[in-house]
């Protein structure tokens, strides 16, 4: 993995860690303007960052995110919780977009349709809540659509396109087979050149093309001024491909193609040389007859014997042909069949949208991936002249560039486009009630197609327009629209450059500003925090030096000097590892910060409500121990919540408020973190633990009988145990605190819990700062020396062998009034050598806490207590029991280091 | 080289990139008559192509490349 993608990963968790943050906080102050502000920050910067890779589809999520947090920062969508729910399902699917990189270093081509999902769920958000501001875009998109649809981008454009009879009908019976043919409409973006894409060459790769045209947009007057570097071309293709192959293709430019599903009905256009003289009215009538009595077969007949006395290439044949597939491929379809017989008579072609409401309800889909257009609502009623106006508008302008455009390009299908122009023309000036206008409209129309040029219909619409002032006005407002949309569009243009160039800038000037943070890789921190341990380790040898220098070879002043220095380098060295170790510091937050989320989420699936208070959150322990710390948290906080804290009603019975708190607090107490985890739910049965750990048989009847209630609340740490009756998804697996207590002593850390019942649970977990550096005690047995960590020493007695009892075979002693069991460290060890008392016939006895309890070690002696740097038995010595690790000591000697815990 | 100027003719071979449409476009303004044999192309970058499209060029003979052929057959002919 490339470091730059490596450092986007990680900063973006970061990111996204910050956002849910943000969230969580706007929950509870959703009008705060800085917390949006800087939630807006977070997605823009992320957005932009995922923008310098090649990954669309999470970029296309957080644009959406971007666009929607941008808008509820300038207060265009108020906050809601299902705006929260929305953006924080996106961010999930970032972040597990974000997983699947980093094991891949690639996105699945398999997100793309869940990626659009999202986006457009965050879109619609914007545009519920946003229809004032996005008019424009509405009103201009619509009228577009309405124009595809209710002039039949069909009939208008795709006949254009003059598609060959075998092709057309090949495709008809693609669509009628149930698969769909899409027609696609690829307009690249004029600085696609820069961009390194070759749009030809993409179009190219769509498959299964059935038919494919290229038109040229020029935006230069001529050829000498022509710009060949800004891309001036719009493909057009007709494919059969299926919807996700097209998807994944063009992936990259989801903005920049519109693809449309076409349904068979637009294929059944007859084409061919257009008859000089009708067909002769006498077919047509029997035609019609035998049509109308359904008598299929003499249809054909009387139809094919037709086709053989005309030549084959006439558009009247095609159009027989057509017929005549049309009855083997959809006989019920009758009403075409039937406009196409009729249609002999003009030699026009049907005018199939009186047809469309019985025929093709639902099947002319558009799904334009562009990305306005997909958060317009397709059919916003005009409520308004003003905006009724301005459609009227947006439309008579698209007529006239379309006009323009065949002014230019000229060539035979210009008759087509004519009256289309003028149909769609006609239509608008009757919706805004100007029906008057209409015959000249006609007229006009009817000069352009004898002379077969467009100029007399923009005649009349410049004429029209200048002479109807209030059309002007509308018109001229469109026009700014239109320039502010061409503005709007080239500053997204923009944005692109600007988020990568600006975001440097911005990263600069954090940088040269008062934020100076490195990220550093963990494992460098380690290797430090090792380097420093040798550190130690070669200072230490120090003082045995000096000691050499004065017994051996009896220079006492180098001796002295020597010492000096030691000093001089002990000062620094502890510094130095006390800097270390806090850079390994983490603060609690680290863990803290995913439980608002956590609980807002199982509180919510509980039906439960709780109040989270977080306490403490700056309190810094060693990363080793926080990470290590954050599985059983996870735990214990579900347990509240399960089972600790009741549902509401039950809470307002027992007299406490709906809402149950749940307080996590951090704090340090001496070398020691102390976590509480404090619920005010309805607390731990005493009786119902025994009984239950009765029945699971981890107790037996005589301390069923005995146990005090404390000890009882204890059992719940106890392996195997659960009190839940039903196994929820949340806990009842019986794997609970037990895991919770063993993974908290593998750090050397305690759990405890009290409760009482109907109040409330306080479990706490005390954790050492830091598990780098151990202090122990070294002791002797059996002429070799061990470490005990001195956390776990109460203290250092000496026994006379007097003192000692034996109590069914185990030794024994009293100390300050309780009894102690004693255990010789060479037994434990399996040594096979008795304890070596001092010359008083003392034992050196070690009192060490283990699970509460104070048990004695006798071993031969005690030496000093050192500080080492703790290295953890790895590779076959790891399964060793009995030693939580070794440390080397200052004369190079190795030190093994006992963990009573285990040994006993 | 990919693109080759002769004196009344400019012959395409292989793979025409973005760079080439420039001197392309160069070309065809000085001769305005000058035909383009694209027989032994493969791919022609969409800059060049949109050259082709405005200049409309005489072609002397088609890409062997079938798929290539169709789609200049489209863009060059409507």
């Amino acid at each position: 993995m490339n470091s730059l993608l490596e450092q986007f990963l990680s900063e973006a968790r970061d990111f996204l860690q910050g956002i849910g943050e943000k969230l969580m906080q706007l929950e509870n102050d959703p009008t705060s303007n800085e917390l949006m502000v800087e939630l807006f920050r977070f997605v823009h910067t992320l957005k932009g960052n995922s923008g310098l890779f090649d990954f669309p589809e999470m970029t296309r999520v957080l644009h959406a995110s971007e666009d929607l947090m941008d808008a509820v920062r300038d207060g265009r969508v108020s906050y809601s919780q299902t705006l929260a729910d929305q953006l924080l399902e996106a961010m999930d699917f970032v972040g597990m977009l974000m997983d699947e990189i980093e094991a891949t270093e690639t996105i699945s081509h398999k997100h793309a349709a869940p990626a659009a999902e999202l986006a457009k769920a965050l879109r619609h958000l914007l545009t519920a809540d946003e229809n004032d501001s996005n008019e424009l875009d509405d009103i201009l998109t619509e009228a577009v659509e309405t124009q595809l649809i209710e002039n039949s981008i069909d009939f208008e454009r795709l006949p254009d396109l003059n598609l060959p009879e075998e092709i057309g009908a090949q495709l008809h019976q693609h669509a009628l087979k149930g698969d769909k043919v899409f027609w696609l409409e690829y307009t690249p973006e004029s600085d696609s050149f820069f961009k390194g894409e070759d749009p030809f060459y993409l179009m190219r790769q769509v498959p299964d093309v059935a038919w494919r045209n290229v038109i040229l947009r020029m935006n230069a007057a001529s050829l000498a001024e022509m710009d060949v570097f800004s891309s001036q071309l719009v493909y057009q293709v007709l494919t059969t491909a299926p919807s996700e192959e097209l998807n994944d293709l063009l992936r990259y430019v989801p903005d920049e193609y519109k693809r449309i599903e076409i349904p068979s009905l637009v294929f059944v256009k007859p084409c061919g040389e257009r008859d000089s003289h009708p067909v002769d009215e006498e077919f047509i009538q029997n035609a019609l007859a035998l049509f109308d009595t359904g008598d299929n077969d003499a249809l054909i007949r009387i139809i094919n014997t037709m086709l053989q006395l005309t030549a084959p290439d006439l558009w009247s044949s095609s159009l027989l042909r057509w017929v005549v597939r049309l009855i083997e491929r959809e006989p019920n379809n009758r009403a075409v069949q039937r406009a196409l017989l009729e249609s002999l008579r003009t030699l026009e072609m049907p005018d199939w949208t009186n047809l469309k409401a019985v025929q093709i309800p639902n099947a002319l889909s558009i799904q334009t991936m562009n990305s306005s257009s997909e958060s317009a609502p397709k059919a916003a009623p005009a409520n308004s002249d003003n905006e009724l106006l301005q459609n009227f508008n947006t439309i008579i302008n698209a007529q006239k560039e379309i006009l323009n455009l065949s002014a230019s390009a000229g060539g035979v299908w210009s008759a087509g486009r004519l009256k289309s122009v003028g149909s769609s023309i006609v239509g608008c000036y009757k919706t805004i009630g100007r029906s008057q206008d209409i015959d000249s409209i006609e007229l006009a129309l009817k000069n352009a197609l004898a002379q077969n040029s467009p100029a007399p219909l923009l005649n009349w619409l410049e004429k029209s327009l200048t002479n109807s002032p209030e059309l002007v006005v509308a018109s001229a407002k469109s026009e700014t629209i239109t320039n502010n949309l061409a503005a709007q569009n080239e500053v997204k243009f923009g944005r692109r450059a600007e988020d990568a160039t600006g975001r440097k800038i911005e990263d600069a000037a954090a940088s040269s500003g008062g934020n100076k943070t490195l990220k550093v890789d963990q494992d460098k921190i380690d290797r430090l925090m090792s380097l420093i341990g040798e550190m130690v380790v070669a200072k230490n040898a120090l003082p045995y030096l000096a000691a050499r220098a004065e017994t051996i070879f009896g220079v006492r002043d180098l001796s002295r000097e020597i010492k000096a220095q030691y000093a001089v380098i002990n000062r620094v060295a502890e510094e130095m590892q006390d800097t270390i170790m806090q850079v390994r510091m983490l603060p609690v937050s680290f863990i803290f910060q995913r439980f608002p989320r956590m609980v807002r989420d199982i509180s919510r699936k509980l039906g439960k409500e709780v109040d989270l208070v977080l306490e403490g959150e700056s309190t810094e322990a060693d990363k080793n121990i926080i990470e290590a710390l954050s599985d059983p948290l996870i735990h214990i906080v579900r347990n509240s919540l399960d089972h600790g804290l009741e549902q509401p009603d039950v809470r307002i019975a027992a007299g406490k408020s709906g809402n149950g708190k749940l307080l996590i607090r951090a704090s340090q107490e001496s070398d020691r973190v102390l976590i509480e985890i404090i619920d005010d739910g309805k607390g731990i049965n005493p009786d119902v633990i025994k009984h239950k750990a009765y029945e699971k048989g981890l107790i037996d009847e005589a301390t069923l009988e005995r146990i005090n209630d404390q000890d009882a609340v204890n059992l719940v740490f106890a392996a195997g145990f659960s009190t839940a009756e039903v196994i929820s998804d949340l806990s009842g697996r019986g794997v609970g605190m037990d895991v919770v207590r063993s993974a908290v002593e593998k750090v050397n850390g305690t759990v405890g819990i009290e409760s009482e019942v109907g109040k409330g649970t306080r479990l706490y977990l005390s954790l050492p700062l830091s598990m780098a550096v151990t202090n122990v005690m070294i002791i002797e047995s059996n002429k070799q020396i061990f470490g005990v960590p001195m956390d776990m020493v109460v203290e250092t007695v000496r026994v006379p062998r007097t003192h000692i009892q034996t109590i069914k075979q185990k030794q024994t002693t009293v100390l300050r009034g309780r009894i102690v069991p004693l255990l010789p460290l060479n037994d434990l060890l399996a040594r096979g050598v008795a304890q070596v008392p001092n010359d008083a016939d003392e034992f050196a006895t070690l009192i060490v806490r283990v699970h509460g309890e104070h048990v004695g070690i006798l071993v031969d002696d005690f030496r000093e207590t050192v500080d080492i740097i703790l290295k953890p038995m790895t590779g076959i010595l790891g399964g060793l029991g009995g030693y939580s690790g070794a440390a080397l000591l200052g004369d190079g000697s190795v030190l093994l280091v006992l963990n009573p815990r285990e040994l006993i | 080289m990919a693109i080759e100027f002769k004196k009344t003719t400019v012959v395409f071979t292989d793979f025409i990139g973005v760079e080439e449409a420039e001197t392309l476009l160069e070309w065809l303004l000085k001769n305005p008559k000058g035909k383009v044999n694209l027989s032994d192309c493969t791919h022609i970058h969409a800059s060049s192509l949109q050259v082709l499209m405005a200049a409309k060029p005489a072609i002397t003979s088609m890409p062997k490349d079938e798929d290539l052929a169709i789609w200049l057959n489209a863009a060059l002919t409507s």
